[in-house]
């Protein structure tokens, strides 16, 4: 079955200019599985007859079940362009005409799309696929912003174009209207994420980057195919044909003239070149007029067998369709001449994916896509493999040539160049190719290619950097666009398997780029999640696959955060416990942005001070000193509060910055009002008094005192609680859009836009819904307007519980109750006393 | 009444007559077991004392130094530390929260390493500020004892170098990590550690301080039966093993009389580069 070789693929591999890296990413249920399925089957690993319905890279049972993707799965493919003069088009220089293709197919749904960020870190393009009917949703947009963000060039297909003419009986000229609406609407998202390294990488039909077709049928095309074919007959140059087939072009074939304005009873070019024999194919097919068929037939040079022209309907629409414009030569065309190669993308690429500087060895070994220059490899994730407990490491390899058997230093996330935290030097055991389903030995592979690994997986936790460089810094840490925001306690039923457990939940927060496992104060084992649907399908396999034993586990609940609402009424000061030190501190908001910024890895603790500090001051106002003397970010070193130094000529400061920095790390995980971690807050150290000998200011006495003067500041600044909440995008017929108001009224959301979809009667609502009010939500909705709408929620931002949360009278003051009770805590929020001491 | 009680520097036996009489009438005995060490164990303490003492730890002292006053306006708490109770280790804030609670204290002496250090031949009228030196880690390697020992220096002065001790110390890391609080081992610190590290900080300096060449002393034990003084340049004294804990250090000032070398001498490594280094440091002359 398999119509190419490992030795085939290999060969390839050393000629970068041939490699394509690419995944494909969409909305959910815009059909990127179905659509990969005819590529997969083109490079001949699935029979043609099955393609639409096998779903090959949908590799586990409950994906092929529910028709949703869940992981994202890779594959390596091997194609030819039909003219090997096309060669010629491709903007840099290739040499033959064999390409590889490496695709990963993603997941749509919002609750999975760590999975998509992790396969855009290794590919360098995107095929983006949008639905002719639904259009950009929320989540093309998210995946189309992602994949900005990481400088991936995207392409373009517009799915599902036979529902359009089946279900919706569009006109030629709705059908064009629609589609320039949605290209129009995909550029719009492009163009607000303007990258210049990238340059503009706005799709159009009439360059080739955009292609229309239906995947369940298995065709597509793009404006170019037709130009080809055009080209000979009127005589023209191909691009010439191409701009002329799309826009505002018409024929007037009795002058035989190409205007730009319609002449009377004229139909657009687009309309009566390319959408013409496609509608006439449907026409007659669909309305079983057999002798119209065979001529068309003919005349597009279609060969069928008697037993396909005996064919009725959509069976025969399908096999006409499929030889007249097979989907994998538009899609190969597209990706093959519009995609960069990885030696192309790795030179804008490498600022962006290097944390080191831009002129060391490895970043230029990067940047040069160089075989032979120092390995650098990045993990995005880890894949199962057959034997139970163990993992792939798979992911890119940017510079070098990785193979069985070489010694490589592997970097984890905390890894500092210089040191040897989060470091290990192992052996790589075994280098594989993942082919969907099946994985194929490889003996080494080189810059530029995606690959897995086998011995990896015990030394890294989810992600990282493999490098035999000495000096290399780590490539950066993926920043993910969802939160596990949503979190459920699992328990054993029988108290003997709890071993079982632990290994389960260490193997799933291995096998998912995103979930969170921890075990809370009170001896809680936790999973948390981006979603319900997310942290259902993570439990399902910790019980099936992971722990193997039966589980128990509680209702979802919310993860909050700490903040505060004002200024600390007045300075806090705590005493270290030999009172021979004193650490004066203020507590205040920090600017949403700024929080935002951070999250996204705009801001971080390893950008320059100055650079950082410029930033600071000219866009979000800070005072530049201030800006400067940022300590620390936490938790966890990143996170989205900050600890600022304003103290004036403070002798031996610098001897205390670490005890500082680790009680600034401990208080921003667990704050003072429920032990939950603190967001968007800042900390400003006024002032400080220290013991003249280090001993007497070590970080026994400074780190507890520190985290209490923080306890106490926040304490003394309105302190407030952060409640997650989705953005919500609902699609819905007019008729049913009353219930979608009274079931949102009830979950304390509320509707913030609605829109109707040109040309259908759907209408996109867009609404707010705090996480915590979501769970139900989904079949809730459905009842109140009896089956017609449909929800997609994606974490949107935070925003504080009304109400002061030390008063248990109120919404947070009771949300915080509860949880003081579940860890353990004393039910009653501390008072500030408890951590300030009086001078 | 609240009584903080000398204990000396060696064992059991350094107590004195005063102090052993409150022990054995005293409500409650605590021993403050963190800020220096005896050589001989509690066990050994209470059998001398003829009654069991309340070790106090760290925690205990600085954290919830209410239970050790409790009630001791009424009737009689001994605190017991080694050294005497405000010579190098530190108990006056202690003695402020008695004080915030109207409860009389009254202090018995006893010998301390300021004290005993004086068993090197070194006056005591001639040390300067005393500093410690602290167990530097990977991120933590506070250099400012180097700015003591240059005023000292300066002046022609001693300076005491006392060493730091770790017993029940929360691991800080687990700490901050887990909120929990697990101990480190207990850990003391070596002359010979002592010395390299002030040998690195003289690198980054580079004052002159305490380089290789200058002299130093380092004691071992002091008040005990098997006590050691050993006086070597700090580059003799990097690998010098003196053996059990505890140990100071005295780095030498210039401002030393002749009795006072005759009487080092005697303690040199290696006598022929202990003159050597005397002659060429300027030592006595100041």
């Amino acid at each position: 079955m398999v119509n190419f070789t490992v030795e085939e693929i290999r060969e390839l591999m050393d000629k970068a200019a041939n490699v394509r890296n690419m995944s494909v990413i969409a909305h959910v249920d815009h059909g990127k599985s179905t659509l990969t399925d005819s590529l997969v089957q083109r490079a001949g690993i699935i029979s043609a007859a099955k393609a639409g319905e096998a779903r090959f890279t949908d590799t586990r049972a409950d994906e092929q079940e529910r028709g949703v993707t869940i992981k994202s799965t890779a594959i390596s493919l091997y194609a030819q362009l039909k003219e090997e003069e096309d060669l010629k088009e491709i903007p840099f220089k290739v040499e033959k005409n064999d390409f590889l293709i490496n695709l990963i197919d993603s997941p749509g749904h919002v609750d999975f799309s760590s999975e998509v960020t992790a396969a855009l870190r290794v590919t360098d393009g995107a095929l983006v696929v949008v639905d002719t009917i639904e259009g950009v949703c929320v989540q093309t947009e998210t995946v189309l912003r992602q994949a900005l963000g990481e400088r991936i060039k995207p392409v373009v297909i517009i799915n599902k174009v036979d529902r359009a003419l089946l279900e919706l009986q569009l006109e030629k000229e709705d059908l064009f209207q629609n589609f320039s609406r949605v290209i129009e609407s995909v550029n719009v998202v492009i163009s607000t994420y303007f990258d210049k390294s990238l340059g503009d990488v706005q799709v159009y039909p009439d360059k080739g980057t955009v292609a229309f077709g239906s995947g369940l049928h298995g065709w597509a095309f793009t404006i170019r195919q037709f130009a080809a074919r055009y080209a000979k007959k009127f005589g023209v140059d191909k691009n010439k044909m191409m701009s002329r087939l799309w826009g505002d072009q018409w024929f007037n074939p009795k002058t035989k003239k190409w205007t730009t304005t319609a002449p009377d009873g004229v139909e657009r070019s687009f309309n009566s070149f390319v959408l013409d024999p496609i509608y006439k194919i449907f026409n007659a097919v669909m309305n079983v007029k057999k002798d119209e068929v065979l001529k068309l037939v003919n005349a597009l040079d279609i060969k069928l067998t008697n037993d396909e022209k005996d064919l009725e309907g959509k069976a025969q629409l399908k096999v006409v369709m499929r030889k007249f414009l097979p989907a994998a030569d538009a899609l190969l065309e597209m990706m093959i001449l519009h995609l960069p190669s990885p030696a192309q993308a790795q030179k804008y690429r490498m600022e962006t994916l290097y944390e080191g500087p831009h002129d060391d060895e490895a970043a230029i070994g990067i940047r040069d896509c160089d075989p032979k220059g120092p390995l650098m490899l990045y993990v995005s994730k880890m894949v199962p493999t057959s034997d139970k407990g163990r993992f792939y490491a798979f992911g890119r390899v940017f510079s070098g040539t990785v193979r069985s058997g070489l010694k490589v230093r592997i970097q984890g996330p905390h890894y500092t160049p210089g040191k040897k935290d989060d470091l290990f030097i192992k052996a790589v055991q075994r280098t594989i190719l993942m082919m969907g389903r099946f994985i194929e030995p490889i003996e080494d592979v080189p810059a530029g290619n995606i690959c897995g690994l086998v011995g990896i997986d015990q030394f890294l936790l989810k992600s990282g950097t493999l490098t035999t460089s000495e000096t290399a810094h780590n490539l950066k840490v993926m920043k993910f666009s969802v939160s596990p925001v949503v979190e459920r306690s699992v328990e054993v039923k029988n108290a003997n398997d709890l071993p079982k457990l632990v290994e389960g939940l260490k193997r799933l927060s291995k096998s998912d780029p995103c979930v969170l496992t921890y075990i809370n104060p009170s001896g809680d084992h936790i999973v948390a999640g981006a979603g319900e649907l997310h942290l259902e399908i993570c439990l399902k396999d910790l019980e099936e696959d992971h722990a193997c034993v039966p589980l128990k586990f509680s209702d979802p609940v919310v993860q909050y955060r700490e903040s505060v609402g004002g200024i600390s009424s007045i300075t806090a000061l705590s005493k270290s416990p030999n009172k021979h030190n004193r650490l004066y501190v203020t507590a205040q908001p920090l600017e949403e942005e700024v929080s935002k910024a951070i999250e996204e890895g705009k801001i971080g603790p390893r950008d320059d001070f100055k650079a950082r500090a410029r930033i600071l001051a000219d866009e979000h106002g800070w005072d530049v000193t201030d800006a400067r003397k940022i300590w620390c970010f936490g938790p966890d070193t990143s996170g989205p509060n900050l600890f600022v130094d304003q103290t004036k000529a403070v002798q031996y400061l610098n001897e205390i910055k670490d005890s500082v920095v680790s009680g600034f790390s401990w208080a921003t995980r667990e704050g003072p009002v429920a032990e939950e971690p603190l967001r968007s807050t800042r900390f400003n150290l006024l002032d400080v008094t220290l013991h003249a000998d280090a001993i007497h200011r070590g970080a026994g006495q400074i780190m507890p005192t520190c985290r209490r003067v923080l306890y106490a500041s926040m304490l003394l600044a309105k302190p407030a609680i952060l409640e997650p909440v989705y953005l919500v995008e609902i699609q819905v017929p007019e008729q049913a859009m009353g219930g979608i108001y009274g079931v949102l009224t009830r979950r304390r959301g509320h509707v913030f836009e609605e829109a109707q979809r040109p040309g259908t009667p759907l209408y996109n609502i867009k609404a707010y819904l705090p996480v915590n009010e979501s769970f139900g939500f989904v079949a809730d909705l459905r009842q109140g307007t009896g089956g017609q709408a449909f929800p997609q929620s994606v974490f949107d931002h935070w925003q504080i519980l009304p109400g002061d949360p030390t008063d248990k009278a109120t919404k947070s003051g009771q949300v915080v109750e509860a949880m003081r009770i579940k860890k353990g805590l004393k039910p009653d929020v501390p008072d500030y006393t408890n951590y300030y001491d009086k001078l | 009444m609240f009584y903080f009680i000398g204990l000396g520097l060696a064992d059991e036996k350094d107590i004195t007559v005063k102090g052993l009489e409150i022990v054995q009438r005293a409500e409650r005995v605590y021993l403050e077991a963190y800020t220096a060490i005896l050589m001989v164990d509690q066990e050994k303490l209470e059998a001398f004392y003829g009654r069991p003492l309340i070790l106090a730890d760290r925690e205990m002292v600085e954290s919830s130094s209410d239970t050790i006053l409790e009630n001791a306006a009424n009737v009689d708490i001994a605190f017991l530390v080694v050294g005497d109770p405000f010579g190098a280790t530190t108990h006056t804030d202690l003695s402020l929260r008695a004080r915030a609670l109207n409860i009389p204290t009254r202090t018995v002496h006893n010998a301390s390493i300021l004290t005993g250090v004086s068993i090197t031949g070194l006056s005591l009228y001639n040390f300067g500020q005393t500093t410690s030196m602290v167990f530097f880690t990977e991120s933590w390697r506070p250099a400012s004892f180097y700015d003591r020992l240059a005023e000292n220096a300066s002046l022609g002065l001693h300076s005491l170098v006392l060493l730091d001790i770790k017993v029940k110390e929360p691991d800080l890391d687990a700490l901050a990590r887990t909120g929990r609080v697990k101990y480190d081992p207990p850990r003391f610190m070596s002359c010979a550690q002592c010395v390299s590290q002030m040998l690195e900080i003289e690198e980054s300096r580079e004052q002159g301080v305490c380089k290789a060449d200058k002299l130093v002393v380092g004691v071992a034990r002091v008040g005990s039966e098997n006590q050691i003084v050993v006086a070597g340049t700090l580059g003799e004294m990097r690998d010098v093993e003196l053996g059990e804990p505890l140990h100071s250090v005295v780095l030498l000032g210039t401002r030393t009389y002749d009795l006072e070398r005759e009487f080092l001498l005697e303690f040199a490594k290696n006598k022929e580069s202990f003159n050597k280094a005397w002659e060429e440091g300027g030592y006595g002359k100041a």
